[in-house]
């Protein structure tokens, strides 16, 4: 089975600093694999282990995020045999069809695959549409929040959904797209040998044109203002400690 | 008003007159797209909409299998907003929906505001460290949105003209079977109290620990991401933040939490806070109304014992 595992790049939102007009710098904030697509390449890997096939990455943004050599590097070092890369200044891809119709794009321009992976959303902009959005466009079967993937057979995957309140089975013919949910597994931390080997794996650079027009704009960005809190704190775990909080709760009425 | 027309696609009724309340403030004309029989259908003829467009969903079927028939009733508007209900399956149908109409979604949104004449849609982006305000520019919109972002109304009335939609449903994915879920469900969005648990708690078996806390509280158990998700020691539904559930209860006893924007952005609508760390530099503490700098498993055995 030929997978192809989709990953964002984007900065560690733990790293980004808000300045004084609560506007927000990026600039400086290290680069990662977007979170839940961590889980979207280990099921790759175990999929195409599985069914003895092999597993491409694919990933669209920017030269600043996909230039770099570090984070080419740790997308290779787990599971993928080689890396996709549209690179394009031109568009910001804050609009989830817009990034779409790039991956859609980018699939086609691959040409063959049986299985398109997504993460269940980005950690930045967390819209949980991307893939069935790729699906879509592409006219293929989609499914999300997937919590379990098995090859049935050649042309098939017997695919496990979680619902919220019940658990489907599907049946799904491939090729397909399919989101998965981060309940689906618990992504490896790659060995010494795997990040050894992705340095030396390809890296192909596609180039796709395609109209990208966005749908959306972005009228303004700002952090949220702080919520006024009493932060009445007290240093100490001891009896005095306790019935201060033990106080403070009758005092509320609790 | 800013729109023409809002159309409400909803796997679940519940939410109907809530949204169409809200909807009905924003549009001139409120359609229901609902997924199941004409008598089901009739029985929400009062929710508030204009019109209710019924999906009949086979056994076999799912919502998701009727996007390309909502779509041509949407574009028989020449603009229009579409309001997905944020479940799994609403997402689904959203996406779908947003390929058909070209345009995009905006997802999770959690306020709508209008200004001269234009809609703009809020939400939260790079994991809670931001507010994010977009509007569309194409005809067409698409936005998820869960409940209680609108006002509910105190009574619905209405008598909306319901009809089927037109168009097949088109099915490519077969249904093996389908299960409901064995975990218990807990409410945290309605839970007047909460115990919030961290990474602080050290082991699966003190859970019982926090178990108890919330006994002689009378109280909710949730916890933060990393112990649903990584530990797994928790149900997924049990956490708390912008990516998890959204609660706003009366009080809150966070347990080991550092209180990262990702978790705060879930929990901050609680009205009392009460933090319970070892870090005294934890951003919890800036959040909280009352706060102990101290070792929880000293802290919440003797609180019990206090409170029992």
């Amino acid at each position: 089975m030929k997978i192809i595992a989709c990953c964002k790049i984007v900065p560690n939102e733990e790293e980004i600093t808000i300045l004084p007009d609560r506007t927000l710098n990026t600039a400086e904030a290290s680069l990662k694999i977007s979170q839940y697509d961590l889980n979207a390449l280990e099921s790759g890997k175990v999929l195409a282990a599985e069914s003895g096939g092999s597993m491409a990455a694919l990933s669209i943004g920017s030269s600043s995020f996909l230039e770099n050599s570090k984070i080419r590097k740790d997308v290779l070092s787990r599971g993928a045999d080689e890396l996709n890369l549209v690179i394009d200044d031109a568009h910001s891809f804050s609009d989830s069809l817009q990034t779409a119709k790039a991956i859609a794009a980018a699939l086609k321009a691959i040409g063959s695959y049986d299985v398109v992976l997504c993460g269940a959303g980005s950690s930045d902009l967390y819209l949980q549409e991307t893939g069935i959005q790729v699906g879509t466009l592409l006219n293929l079967p989609v499914v999300n929040n997937v919590t379990g993937i098995k090859a049935a057979s050649e042309h098939t995957l017997e695919v496990e959904r979680t619902l919220e309140e019940e658990v489907e089975v599907l049946e799904v013919p491939l090729p397909a797209v399919l989101s998965v949910s981060s309940e689906i597994n618990v992504p490896s931390v790659p060995s010494m040998r795997e990040i050894m080997k992705a340095g030396k794996k390809p890296v192909n650079l596609l180039s796709i044109d395609e109209e990208l027009a966005p749908s959306a704009s972005i009228a303004e960005q700002l952090a949220p203002q702080q919520q006024e809190r009493r932060q009445e704190t007290i240093e100490g775990d001891n009896e005095e400690a306790v019935n201060a909080l033990a106080a403070f709760l009758r005092k509320e009425g609790f | 008003m800013a729109i023409q027309s809002i159309f409400i696609v909803s796997d679940n009724y519940a939410v109907l007159p809530e949204f169409c309340a809200g909807a009905k403030k924003l549009a001139d004309s409120v359609t229901a797209v609902v997924f199941g029989d004409e008598a089901a259908a009739k029985e929400h003829i009062s929710c508030g909409a204009d019109k209710i467009i019924f999906c009949p969903v086979s056994e076999e079927g799912a919502p998701e299998d009727y996007a390309a028939p909502i779509a041509a009733l949407v574009k028989e508007q020449q603009k229009a907003m579409v309001m997905v209900n944020n479940s799994i399956r609403g997402r689904c149908l959203a996406g779908k929906l947003s390929v058909y109409l070209d345009t995009a979604v905006l997802g999770s949104v959690n306020d709508l505001s209008v200004e001269n004449d234009a809609l703009f849609c809020h939400r939260v982006v790079y994991g809670g460290t931001a507010q994010r305000k977009e509007s569309f520019t194409a005809p067409y919109g698409v936005i998820t949105i869960s409940a209680g972002i609108f006002e509910a109304p105190a009574e619905t009335s209405g008598n909306a003209e319901v009809l089927p939609i037109a168009g097949e449903p088109s099915q490519p994915i077969r249904r093996i079977s389908r299960n409901e879920k064995k975990e218990g469900a807990v409410n945290l969005v309605a839970a007047k109290r909460i115990i919030d648990v961290g990474r602080g708690l050290a082991a699966e078996e003190d859970l019982e620990m926090c178990r108890n806390l919330a006994k002689v509280l009378d109280a909710e158990v949730g916890c933060s991401r990393p112990v649903a998700e990584n530990n797994k020691w928790m149900p997924k539904a049990c956490y708390m933040g912008i990516t998890g559930v959204q609660v706003k209860p009366e009080l809150i006893v966070v347990l080991g939490v550092s209180g990262q924007v990702q978790h705060i952005g879930g929990i901050n609508k609680s009205k009392v806070i009460v933090a319970i760390n070892k870090d005294k530099a934890a951003p919890i503490f800036k959040n909280a109304d009352f706060g102990l700098v101290g070792d929880m498993y000293k802290i919440v055995p003797s609180l019990i014992e206090k409170l029992s």
